[in-house]
């Protein structure tokens, strides 16, 4: 926090006037004496950046950010550091195939997969979003038509693909 | 005492009921002639008079909901009792087991202060200091309550069925914390999916008599009750939370999250301007009552003013009373000038005084650091280059992104929509939620056990987005009926461009299409509760001491093995007897053989396991060395090969060598690896084929046809033909092998009489 009083200081050259009298500040009144007593304090124009909140809003695509890293499973690529995208070896022609998801665990993932998972989970929250956006009274009905027809795509769209890789992971799923 | 202005409960107007006042309350007939006495009569007794008012009948729906919300959390947890027995799971709720039969034996006193020499072997456990109390007691008190009311129950029955109670209790919870913060529905809503999500069900099923089956009722219970006392400011709800907290301390070492999770929320709250004389009481309340509660029990002690991990909770308590204290300065100075150079001076002191205390009690090592358990949440890699004992715990692994499908399903997709209604609604209790729910979701990401903590919050908040979306869909049906109905030139769905006419056209498509995705948010929650039963029926209800398998023709074939041993050692051996196994099957092996062990799961001397582990990764010659110093009888190993099961010791064999080689250099691990794996057949090195693991697996292995096709010895769980089929023992001899080899014990044999 910058000292106000010695700005007004500056000005009054060592004069003493009401507010620095007054100020309680023992530091400051020890930079009084100290060297501003002998030297001319300098003429700064400070502007200390006003630190406000940011929106809800804000904090919440950011919190949407985390979300998205930390469901795609980025703490167990970090760790584990699996591939990219697993390979497998065709054994007749021998080609090198990929292999998008990770077959045999439940709690094991390439990086890709992960990514792809959880970006459809938030494509789901972000639809849910849309329709409520959507059903907000204070909108032109064109816009609000398209939003909810972008909020119920995007709900249909990440859930029969959620569903889809997780049959894919887990064979034995719902069976 | 300077003025507070106490903010506004924002969501007690915001439809409570939710429905409209539309039906009104009918009076019955009048008695008004005696010659219709007997139509009257008819009238009253007939259904007309049953009918209720509108809040009576929304009670009725509510009540009527929590109680199959109850009944529905308590059955569904119920899928191994079914199938199998009533039995006991896994591991760690074993020693649960054994110390809850002690207490209701021995008394509690005895039970405070009981040190157990069965475990351990040479070192013995303090147990009376070293364990939470609060699940034993409270199934103690449960079995005590049943018996006064004389039904005889036996202790395993109740604790068999402790969780899936406290899991039905649960729901309640979470139906008023689901109100505190948002509205009634919500809670209704929240307490229906938290009865049948796997998150929670994963460790609170029946039989699964662990500590964070009561855990997660008390966390809850104290987060409910802490939010209710911000929310009011009484001093009732702060005292209630403080004990609360001490039922958290004592069920579980997870109460670490809530002591640092609530003084981050009032940090929050202060800094986003929220600070209230209500906050004030409640937290202060809270955290002296909640400290000196916590302390009284032994495994805590004194670690609320001694350990890292709680500095937070004090430095926020510290911080609360120089809020209060500038308050009170500002009220007193008239002068807005000297107030603010006041606030410099104070803030500095404030700071530079906790720094010097903070950094003096780090220094003089008066305050601990975090423990290794804990700071690997912060960083995660902790734990794999330095402590491997941790790195192997299989619950303690990263997530992936199909673990947290499995466990949450469509709550996945609704936890970040209820985050954006939380967000448009900030008060204090949604902010509440919003930090447990992020902060709980981080940590469920680093490590896969921690799911079930986020799992309340997942709920609630995806609760909340289930509620208000259902909530603007049928508003948005009912808008248009009463358009319809009524007929009022007021523009209900906001259209302000549009005429009659076109209002009049887009109507019905309008209702259709609410219509429509109601039924779609139906079929989503339909789907949840599928997908949720099928988890718990395949995935979550195994007892994990009996195995089942699908034999050739589809009928179940269930492997009894582990008990099948148990119960041999408990017949067929001295009751002095000590038996050496890894540390994953000492409780077991307490509970049920009632013998001592050398290590079990509560993994709390790290040499003493890294000297069996050494002990199975040696020669036998030096493993003899070992087993005579540590006095061991006995020798027991799981084995899979013959069944494929492939939870066995040469599949943990590379953490017995990590761990023994990290306290004794003379195990290196790469003597049993050949190019970076583990083998066990032709190409294995030969320090692998010749050590006491490999030779006690496959004594007499070489011999066996396992399938059909295959050459003898062939090892179904690694899928390969042993290196080693000839093996010789020399200083153990085989006591017993059950039918489907899964569990095998060796008598370690006296020395030689002479040379």
């Amino acid at each position: 926090m910058a000292p106000k009083s010695s700005d007004s200081q500056s000005n009054l050259l060592n004069q003493s006037d009401p507010t620095t009298n007054g100020s309680i500040d023992p530091v400051f009144h020890l930079v009084r004496i100290l060297p501003y007593s002998v030297l001319r304090a300098p003429r700064l124009r400070l502007k200390l950046p006003s630190l406000s909140l940011p929106s809800p809003m804000t904090v919440f695509s950011l919190v949407l950010l985390t979300y998205f890293m930390v469901v795609s499973g980025i703490v167990y690529d970090v760790i584990v550091e699996p591939p990219g995208i697993g390979s497998t070896q065709d054994p007749v022609t021998g080609t090198v195939r990929p292999i998008v998801f990770m077959s045999g665990r439940v709690n094991g993932q390439y990086i890709i997969e992960g990514l792809s998972s959880g970006f459809m989970f938030v494509l789901g929250g972000i639809g849910i979003v849309l329709l409520d956006l959507a059903l907000d009274k204070n909108r032109a009905k064109s816009v609000k038509v398209s939003y909810a027809s972008a909020g119920v795509s995007s709900i249909v769209f990440s859930y029969v693909m959620s569903m889809l890789f997780i049959r894919i992971k887990i064979p034995a799923y719902l069976r | 005492m300077p003025p507070q202005t106490m903010s506004a409960k924002t969501d007690a107007t915001i439809g409570v009921n939710g429905t409209a006042k539309s039906a009104s309350n009918q009076a019955p007939p009048p008695m008004a002639l005696p010659a219709n006495l007997k139509s009257d009569l008819l009238n009253k007794l007939s259904l007309k008079s049953f009918k209720l008012k509108t809040k009576q009948q929304e009670l009725l729906l509510r009540v009527s909901i929590l109680f199959l919300v109850y009944v529905l959390a308590f059955i569904t947890r119920l899928f191994s009792v079914l199938r199998y027995e009533s039995m006991i799971h896994e591991f760690d709720p074993y020693f649960n087991y054994r110390t809850t039969l002690f207490l209701t034996e021995k008394g509690f006193y005895e039970f405070w202060n009981w040190f157990d020499y069965e475990s351990w072997y040479p070192l013995g456990r303090i147990v009376g200091g070293t364990l939470y109390p609060g699940l034993m007691v409270t199934a103690a008190l449960i079995y005590w309550g049943l018996r006064f009311l004389r039904f005889a129950v036996h202790i395993r029955e109740v604790c068999v069925l402790t969780a899936p109670f406290f899991a039905s209790n649960t729901t309640l919870v979470a139906y008023f914390f689901g109100k505190e913060i948002w509205d009634s529905s919500a809670g209704l809503v929240a307490a229906a999916l938290i009865a049948i999500c796997p998150g929670y069900i994963s460790r609170s099923v029946a039989g699964s008599y662990d500590n964070e089956g009561v855990a997660i009722f008390a966390l809850l219970l104290t987060f409910y009750l802490f939010v209710k006392a911000v929310n009011t400011g009484s001093l009732t709800w702060s005292l209630a939370s403080a004990f609360g907290y001490f039922y958290m301390v004592s069920a579980w070492g997870g109460y670490v999250f809530i002591i640092n999770l609530i003084p981050l929320y009032v940090l929050v709250l202060l800094t986003t301007g929220r600070y209230s004389m209500r906050l004030y009481i409640a937290y202060n309340c809270m955290y002296v009552l909640g400290m000196l509660l916590a302390m009284q029990i032994r495994f805590v002690g004194f670690q609320h003013v001694q350990s890292g991990e709680h500095m937070a909770a004090m430095g926020v308590f510290f911080l609360m009373q120089v809020f209060y204290f500038l308050d009170w300065v500002k009220y007193l100075l008239s002068d807005k000038r000297l107030f603010e150079t006041f606030l410099r001076i104070t803030v500095t002191t404030t700071v530079g005084l906790a720094a010097v205390a903070l950094g003096v009690g780090t220094a003089s090592g008066y305050i601990s650091p975090w423990t290794g358990r804990f700071y690997s949440l912060l960083d995660p890699t902790y734990a794999k280059d330095h402590i491997p004992i941790i790195a192997s715990v299989s619950e303690h692994q990263p997530t992936a992104w199909s673990s947290f499908m499995f466990d949450f399903h469509i709550l996945l997709f609704l936890f970040p929509a209820g985050l954006y209604f939380c967000f448009k609604r900030l008060t204090d209790a949604t902010i509440f939620i919003v930090m447990y729910g992020l902060t709980s979701m981080y940590f469920a990401g680093v490590m896969v056990r921690l799911i079930l903590v986020a799992t309340p919050a997942v709920c609630l908040i995806s609760a909340i987005a289930v509620s208000a979306t259902v909530k603007n869909l049928a508003q948005l049906l009912r808008t248009k009926s009463k358009v319809t109905q009524g007929g009022s030139s007021k523009a209900a769905s906001g259209s302000k461009a549009s005429s009659k006419a076109l209002l009049d056209q887009s109507q019905p498509f309008q209702r259709n299409g609410a219509i429509a995705l109601l039924l779609g948010v139906f079929y989503l929650l339909s789907k949840y509760a599928t997908h949720c039963t099928w988890v718990t029926s395949e995935a979550y209800s195994s007892p994990s001491i009996v195995l089942a398998a699908r034999g050739a023709h589809g009928n179940k074939v269930i492997f009894d093995d582990y008990r099948e041993a148990y119960f041999w050692l408990q017949q067929n051996t001295p009751t002095d007897a000590k038996v050496m196994s890894w540390w994953d099957y000492g409780y077991q092996i307490t509970a049920m053989a009632n013998r001592t062990v050398i290590v079990d799961n509560n993994t709390w001397n790290n040499t003493h396991i890294a000297t069996v582990g050494r002990a199975m990764s040696s020669y036998e010659d030096e493993a003899y060395e070992i087993m005579r110093e540590l006095d061991v009888g006995y020798v027991l190993v799981v084995f899979g090969g013959v069944t494929g099961y492939s939870s066995d010791d040469i599949n943990k064999f590379l953490w017995m060598v990590r761990i023994g080689g990290g306290v004794f250099p003379v195990i290196k691990e790469p003597d049993y690896l050949v190019n970076g794996e583990y083998r066990v057949d032709k190409g294995a090195a030969p320090k692998m084929l010749n050590c006491l693991m490999y030779k006690l697996c496959y004594y007499r292995f070489g011999e066996l046809m396992t399938e059909y096709g295959k050459p003898p010895g062939f090892d179904r769980a690694r899928g390969v033909e042993i290196g080693n089929k000839d093996i010789k023992l020399e200083h153990l001899e085989e006591a017993f092998t059950t039918s489907n080899w899964i569990v095998r014990i060796y008598k370690v044999k006296p020395p030689n009489n002479r040379w």
